[in-house]
């Protein structure tokens, strides 16, 4: 045997430890990819206040000064402006973290990096975790300063109600997220395409989640399907702590486990599904071709 | 086991639909692999040879875990392809697709390390190993400049050091000089030669380059829709054509030229091709001066206008040639409108 020595010992069974690593290897790489093209930030930090700049000032027109009325009377807050503003903020963070695979996926299938991950022993779904986590984190700072904004110009108080409770709730959802964002990118691994469905299920999350409107104004089915849908119980908990406009389950920890069982069963639906399709792709065509 | 490929009767069908017209279309099976055996031992540079949509990157694709195949077995290291794919990874270096497969948006240092971190190297091993790597190929100031500044040369150069990160003992290497200037492709291969030479890798190498597998290879194998035509010492092959003399003609040539030289007692192959735009004729024939009279008599009738007549030695393309009636540069398949 001639002297190559073998990077790692067992060849292809990493350690959590080496998988970690590949991770945080892949937060930086986005990083850096991304700090080479300008104007991302901006992007994240300006569409939030236009996406909920609309409704308030339809609100103000159409329902003039009893706007504040009409809307305590039915979601339990007068705060319309707070509600709309915390509303499109969980919704660019979900939305954005509900993409990120997919995107991931297609740009990666478009410059053709795609084949070189699956040329490593790192599992994709590692790399994806880390895509996630770069992309959640860059998203929800975005949101934030732009909530931050918004209010400012709106003329209302960021900082209301119990905001670690509103914090818990943006962190439990993130998760169940992970694994309906990996589902997406199954469909994207198989169907080679991001855009036309994107598109699609940008609205239909929009509506269900509720970003504008309580889903209790919903007909009954579409709010029973609404609340199948995690980001549904992280907007209406971030709501509920700072606004009070009230949990499904009456207490903030009840709705907290509904996250916390969506927390556990959507990444292993999510993996389950997207090794599976990976399979099935490299029975066919292969993950390199679109 | 390490440095070793044994493939046993690979076999690949690629499922998809023939498109007609706007909403219809109808299945279309296509058999890229017919029943491929190979096995290459350790330390040899072993040539793929083939022409284009011969199923050679179907075959690489596999043995590097990007596709499963349809029936039959592979190990590379001692590692089975399907049950051990990711002990395949570790110990596989390869480079696909060229260039294509790096991060042009990085630097060149930071591609290499962003790979090493996915094979699991430490990030002080990382960057220890990017730096031999660097070194190794020569990058020097261009390791720090973005991907997307290099030449095509350079892009390749450091898409081979890729493959070179996780010191594989295996490199996998599909058409590496495809888009290669001559001098930037003989540099590439006098690389591939020496890793092969001082560190003992052993090398997979495509090509549709038939002197490039000569100047290189050890061993070859041609391969042709999908089948193995022939494998071997690349000096057997040659010899493996025995007693034939290849006689190249160039001029103006008419196509019903092929089937008169063919009509010739001695004439046991001939092709049409063009080399500069001129057309070529290649002949094999059994005994040579006696022909050669006939050959340029035959031209004649066929109204061929000859300028040049090389005897040539023996040469892998030849090989080909018998085996298939065809030049390497005419393509195997029809498209099957397989979106690449
Ligand atoms: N995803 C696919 N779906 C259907 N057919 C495919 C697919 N990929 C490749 N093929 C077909 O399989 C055959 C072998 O292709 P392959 O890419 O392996 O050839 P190759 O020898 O690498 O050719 P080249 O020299 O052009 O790279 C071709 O007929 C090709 O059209
Ligand atoms: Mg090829």
């Amino acid at each position: 045997m001639s002297a190559i020595t073998l990077p790692n010992r067992t060849p292809g069974k990493p350690g959590p430890a080496a998988l970690i690593s590949a991770m945080f290897a892949t937060v930086r790489a986005r990083l850096l990819i991304v700090s080479r093209y300008k104007g991302q930030l901006l992007n994240e930090i300006v569409t939030p206040i236009v996406l909920a700049a609309m409704p308030i000032l339809l609100g103000r027109a159409t329902a003039g000064d009893r706007a504040s009325e009409v809307f305590l009377a039915n979601t339990g807050t007068a705060n319309y402006v707070g509600f709309m503003l915390i509303g499109s903020a969980v919704f660019v963070i979900v939305s954005n973290a509900f993409w990120h695979v997919a995107n991931w996926l297609r740009w990666e299938m478009e410059t053709g990096t795609l084949e070189s991950i699956y040329l490593t022993p790192t599992h994709r779904v590692f790399v994806a975790a880390g895509t996630g986590i770069y992309s959640t984190s860059r998203s929800t700072v975005g949101a934030f300063v732009a909530y931050l904004i918004g209010s400012a110009i709106m003329g209302i108080n960021p900082f209301q109600g119990d905001l670690l409770i509103a914090f818990l709730f943006i962190l439990f959802g993130l998760i169940p997220l992970f694994g309906m964002t990996l589902l997406y990118g199954a469909l994207v691994l198989k169907l080679k395409e991001a855009n036309a469905m994107l598109n699609l299920m940008q609205w239909v999350v929009n509506f269900l989640m509720g970003v504008f409107f309580p889903i209790t104004v919903m007909p009954a089915a579409a709010q029973f399907i609404a609340k199948l849908f995690p980001p549904t119980w992280m907007t209406n908990g971030v709501r509920s702590a700072m606004l009070g406009v009230g949990y499904f389950f009456n207490e903030w920890y009840f709705d907290l486990a509904v996250l916390w069982f969506f927390m556990l069963a959507a990444p292993m639906l999510g993996v389950w599904a997207f090794k599976k399709v990976e399979n099935s792709v490299r029975r066919n065509e292969g993950v390199g071709q679109f | 086991m390490y440095g070793t490929v044994v493939v046993e009767n690979l076999t690949k069908t690629y499922y998809t639909k023939q498109r007609k017209g706007l909403f219809k279309s109808e299945p279309r099976n296509v058999e890229a692999l017919k029943g491929v055996s190979l096995d290459v031992k350790e330390g040899e540079i072993f040539g793929l040879l083939g022409p284009n949509g011969a199923g050679k990157t179907t075959l690489i694709k596999i043995l590097s875990t990007l596709l499963l195949p349809t029936t039959g077995s592979a190990r590379l290291n001692g590692y089975d392809v399907v049950t051990d794919d990711n002990a395949v990874r570790a110990t596989v270096g390869c480079m696909l697709m060229g260039d294509r497969g790096l991060y042009w948006k990085l630097t060149g240092r930071e591609n290499l390390l962003y790979f090493g971190a996915l094979y699991h190297y430490s990030p002080a091993d990382r960057k220890r190993r990017a730096q031999e790597v660097i070194d190794m190929l020569d990058l020097g100031d261009l390791a720090d400049r973005s991907v997307e500044t290099y030449s095509s040369g350079q892009k390749m150069k450091l898409a081979f050091g890729k493959a070179l990160i996780n010191d594989a003992p295996l490199l996998i290497l599909d058409e590496p000089t495809n888009t290669l200037d001559v001098p930037s492709a003989s540099e590439l291969r006098a690389i591939v030669r020496q890793k092969n030479q001082q560190e003992g890798k052993t090398v997979i190498y495509t090509t549709h380059i038939m002197a490039e597998a000569e100047t290189l290879c050890e061993r070859v194998a041609i391969i042709d829709y999908g089948q193995m035509l022939a494998s071997g010492k690349v000096a057997e092959l040659k010899s493996s054509l025995g007693r034939e003399h290849v006689t190249r003609i160039a001029g103006v040539i008419p196509a019903k030229a092929v089937e008169a030289v063919k009509k010739l007692p001695a004439v046991s192959q001939a092709t049409l091709g063009s080399v500069d735009g001129m057309a070529e004729l290649t002949v094999m024939s059994h005994n040579g001066t006696d022909t050669l009279a006939r050959l340029i008599e035959t031209l004649g009738q066929v109204g061929a206008t000859i300028q040049k007549i090389t005897p040539q030695d023996v040469t892998l393309e030849d090989v080909f040639i018998a085996k298939t009636g065809r030049t390497l540069a005419e393509n195997t398949a029809v498209d099957t409108g397989a979106k690449k």
